[in-house]
């Protein structure tokens, strides 16, 4: 194992810096192209000359490449810039302050759908038709169709207000504070892995290697736990790149709902303050999240299925 | 030789001999399309969603017209009533008809949901198209040039692009989604294009010395409408949820216009007291969503049989 | 006592469209290293025959639902699970039509071999590995030792195959049965591993069953053969006696369907296709399920009442009314 995997994964690496600074261009021209500048929004009357001032010292004024310079040279030593409404802080302590908070109830939803979602999906499949297998599919079908605003507002509005088990309504502090956003957020992600595990189960029991398994004579729980498990969790690994881009999108709302501070909640306001720095750095840091995401992905995918080492040369 | 009256006008423009396989290949054609609704048919979910579907289309295209209650008007001497004979779905904030209101966000969510997937749907098979056919150096650059744009996360990028668009409404959202989530359409269509160009009969098409753009459009496109009309049904419910992601979070079609996730936001700040009004919309997005993933499911079974489970 | 005795064999297949007749009612035994061959159009119930004997028909749909398969002293149809697991592999091997699916992609070809030996033998790692590299030396795979631990994309198509009779010989068994074991492969490795499987059955000393449509290999490999058409037997003979008198009229149009060089000019009569199409197994012809198709059928007894398969000569066996030694001096096709 290892000379082509190590090659493999030492390939993918490489490609991936290209990717990144097409991403940090692609957010910085869009950027770009957005109206109006921060320090001249008509609530705000500041003089003439302190706007220019401020744009100076901001480097507003510079051409775009210079920018753009600037800013990829700040993205790569890690240095996001200041933030332009709030000028005692840096995006930098913004991120460091809110992103954790995220990062955490991403995990853990991530985790609570995997333990929760592929578990559900492998009893389905080993039961087609069966009332399980029917209760999985229906839980599954209505999960990833039910937005999670909804179901974000109804653990509240029972777990909460109705029935009072002690957790609060909002917030990022204690465990008790955590279970219900992660598990709204969860859940969807959950629907989507049992879905997906059943389906590839399915099919992959159909294959002809696994009617050589049986013709050898191995133990049908050899065949389920190697043969088919693993070949099944091939397309599983690959969807748990995109999921991300899924959490991503919920945590947006969860956090809106049950007022995490996180990352995605400062998103919403600094849009509507059009602080654009603070914009370009934490979409810059979504996309090389999500980069890299699909990085650990494609390693994963090789690690699997020993073909795509080759192949994607 | 007699020739029955019936057969010349069938046979005109061809010699004899070749008129059998002339006449075939279109008869072959409808027939495959005949056998996917036989198939799909045949699937009892898959018909049930398409059949809820249009019900909800129609409700949401008549019942505003048709409804004895205006959406717009706001009488707080109504307001937050739970469902009753004369609301069978309550009202809101401003004593508006939820019924009513609801068929009223429906023709935005859907509409934007449908305009979107059109846009989705042109993108994508221009830019599938392209790089799947022309191939080589071209294909592998367009192919890079969407994995950074896979790099974009959804919402953020949707955000983004509605402030450079600078104003909030029907287009402008359907623009902001369109453009954050046409990618996989267009990945699918260049794998689709690459498969049938490799087909013999594509390459006999062209052995022939037919033009590409003729190999294009008329061999290779129509066959890629099955795959297409399964993304219409895969799109859409995307696009339905990002839109009320997008409203919910205070970024999208904002009062007193409704959408359903504008709905849902306005229902959000009552919920303790009148859960109904959050509940109705998000059901509606639930029920729209669950209903395309059937159809698109049936679909694929019914376009596609190697892939049907026994 | 036959290794291998089957006794009226009905496998059906229970779809929406109705009952599938696949096997229906077949009969046949096979003798301690000896060869049958079974031959007919894709189809005809001859892979399901052989996956019923292994119990590895997919249930549901299917389900043996008559008839007994006794192995060596058991009828395997009465078996449970488990007991069915530790017969295959160990006394009944078998490899199948097409080598880039039938190995896993993601396992290395070592994993595939051992697997088989660790489950029957109480053997130690190393122990199955260093048969594993005999057995893969045996089938003839350059450098064995190095290619235990590549993946199966790394073998050709014929060495996947030799991979695969690998695997089956690894324990040792009693009867093999390969189902359609060159089919896929490319002509020039096809007589390649047909003679390497020849030759282990005959230094293994086990029983085969060779399952094919190719009557060039049942040929030049089978001592016994048995002609399937539509889930039933309708013709079986000694090799030589088949292929030098053949009785029933669909085993005359399989033999007329081979290119054969004889001497340096090819037959006359090469080639000949076998016009329609075999019946469908829902609702098979009541009677004869040939006679649509047969150039001898005529308006007598072949639409009314199946013919039973009888024994024309010591051993030679035949399921027609209108058998070649009994048609003499009547003009073929005649009734066509």
């Amino acid at each position: 194992m290892s000379g082509s995997l190590l090659a493999y994964v030492v390939r993918r690496l490489v490609w991936t810096i290209p990717v990144v600074l097409l991403v940090i261009f692609l957010t910085f021209v869009l950027m770009r192209q957005i109206e109006g500048n921060p320090f001249r929004t008509s609530e705000r009357a500041v003089p003439e000359s302190i706007q220019r001032n401020l744009e100076r010292k901001y480097g507003l004024n510079d051409p775009w490449y210079v920018q753009y310079a600037m800013y990829t040279k700040g993205v790569l030593t890690f240095d996001l810039g200041p933030s332009l409404v709030l000028r005692q802080r840096t995006v930098n302590e913004i991120v460091k302050e809110h992103f954790p908070r995220s990062l955490e109830l991403g995990g853990l939803a991530f985790l609570f759908a995997a333990v929760f979602g592929i578990p559900l999906g492998i009893l389905a499949a080993l039961r087609p038709n069966s009332w399980l297998d029917y209760g999985a599919m229906f839980f599954s079908n209505v999960g990833f169709a039910v937005p999670s605003f909804l179901i974000a507002t109804l653990f509240i509005y029972y777990f909460v207000v109705q029935w009072d088990v002690g957790f609060p309504t909002s917030g990022w502090t204690n465990w008790e504070s955590k279970v219900l956003p992660v598990v709204a957020l969860g859940l969807a992600p959950a629907a989507y892995f049992a879905r997906l595990v059943r389906g590839t189960m399915l099919e992959t029991a159909q294959q002809d290697y696994i009617r050589t398994a049986q013709a050898k004579g191995l133990r049908r729980r050899r065949i389920v736990g190697l043969h088919v498990l693993r070949n099944s969790l091939i397309p599983v690994v690959t969807a748990a790149g995109p999921l991300l881009g899924y959490l991503i999108t919920g945590s947006f709302v969860i956090e809106e709902i049950f007022a995490i501070p996180g990352i995605g909640r400062y998103y919403v306001t600094a849009v509507t303050a059009r602080d654009y720095s603070v914009v370009m750095g934490l979409t810059v840091l979504l996309s090389v999240i999500v980069i890299l995401a699909n990085l650990v992905v494609d390693i994963l995918y090789a690690v699997l299925d020993p073909r795509t080492r080759e192949a994607r040369a | 030789m007699v020739v029955q009256p019936g057969e010349v006008t069938r046979d005109v423009g061809g010699p004899g001999a070749y008129a059998g396989t002339a006449a075939g290949a279109p008869i072959r054609q409808t027939s495959l399309w005949r056998d996917a609704w036989y198939r799909y048919i045949r699937n009892r979910a898959a018909v049930l969603a398409g059949v809820v579907f249009l019900v909800v289309l129609a409700y949401c295209l008549v019942w505003p017209a048709v409804s004895p209650y205006d959406p717009y008007k706001v009488d707080f001497s109504q307001a937050r009533q739970n469902p009753s004979l004369d609301h069978p779905l309550g009202t809101d904030r401003f004593g508006r008809d939820m019924l009513t209101r609801t068929a009223l966000g429906g023709r935005v969510s859907i509409g934007i949901g449908f305009a979107a997937t059109i846009v989705i749907l042109v993108i994508g098979v221009a830019y599938g198209a392209i790089s799947g056919f022309i191939g080589g150096i071209l294909d592998n650059g367009m192919m890079r040039f969407l994995d950074a744009l896979y790099g974009l996360p959804y919402l953020p990028f949707a955000i983004i692009t509605l402030a450079i668009i600078g104003d909030i409404n029907f287009w402008s959202m359907t623009v902001a989604l369109a453009i954050a989530s046409w990618f996989t359409t267009a990945r699918i269509v260049r794998g689709q294009v690459i498969t049938l160009k490799e087909n013999d009969y594509i390459r006999a098409t062209r052995a022939i010395g037919a033009r590409w753009y003729r190999i294009l459009l008329r061999h290779i496109l129509p066959n890629t409408l099955g795959v297409l009309i399964i993304a219409v049904f895969l799109e859409l419910p995307a696009v339905v949820l990002g839109e009320a992601f997008l409203s919910f979070i205070g970024l999208g079609i904002s009062p007193p216009e409704a959408s359903w996730g504008a709905m849902a936001q306005e229902g959000r700040e009552v919920y303790r007291t009148s859960p109904h009004l959050i509940v109705i919309p998000s059901v509606a997005i639930a029920v729209l969503v669950l209903c395309a993933n059937f159809v698109a499911d049936g679909l694929r079974d019914a376009l596609d049989p190697r892939t049907r489970e026994t | 006592m036959a290794l291998l005795d089957v006794r009226d064999l009905k496998t059906h297949f229970f779809t929406r469209e109705g009952v599938v007749h696949a096997v229906d009612g077949v009969s046949f035994s096979v003798d301690r290293g000896r060869t049958l061959g079974i031959v007919g159009e894709s189809g005809c119930g001859k892979s399901v025959t052989a996956l019923s004997i292994m119990g590895l028909i997919p249930k549901p749909p299917a389900k043996i639902v008559a008839g007994e398969v006794v192995f060596d002293g058991r009828d395997l149809t009465k078996l449970g699970e488990r007991q069915l697991e530790s017969v295959r592999g160990r006394e009944i091997a078998m490899i199948f039509q097409d080598p880039m699916t039938s190995l896993n992609p993601t396992l290395t070809i070592g994993t595939q071999i051992t697997e088989t030996i660790k489950r029957h033998f109480d053997l130690s790692n190393e122990r199955a590995r260093k048969r594993a590299v005999e057995l893969l030396e045996e089938v003839r795979i350059p450098n064995a030792a190095s290619r235990l631990d590549d993946y199966p994309h790394r073998y050709s198509g014929g060495m996947r195959q030799r991979v695969m009779i690998a695997i089956a010989l690894s324990c040792n068994p009693m009867l093999l049965i390969a189902d359609e074991p060159t089919t896929a492969l490319d002509v020039t490795v096809q007589a390649q591993v047909l003679d390497l499987l020849d030759e282990l059955r005959e230094s293994h000393d086990m029983a085969m069953i060779l399952i094919t449509h190719d009557m060039g290999v049942v040929a030049e490999t089978a001592d016994e053969v048995i002609v399937m058409y539509a889930g039933q037997v309708v013709e079986q003979a000694p090799v030589l006696e088949l292929f030098d008198h053949p009785e029933h009229p669909y085993t005359e149009a399989l033999l007329g369907a081979l290119p054969q060089i004889e001497g340096e000019r090819i037959r006359e009569a090469r080639l000949t296709a076998i016009p329609g199409r075999p019946p469908d197994l829902v609702s098979p012809p009541p009677a004869c399920r040939f006679a649509p198709r047969c150039p001898h059928a005529g308006g007598d007894s072949c639409t009314e009442t199946m013919p039973e398969l009888r024994e024309l000569r010591s051993g030679h066996w035949v399921r027609s009314a209108h058998p070649t030694s009994e048609r003499a001096g009547r003009p073929v096709g005649a009734s066509a």
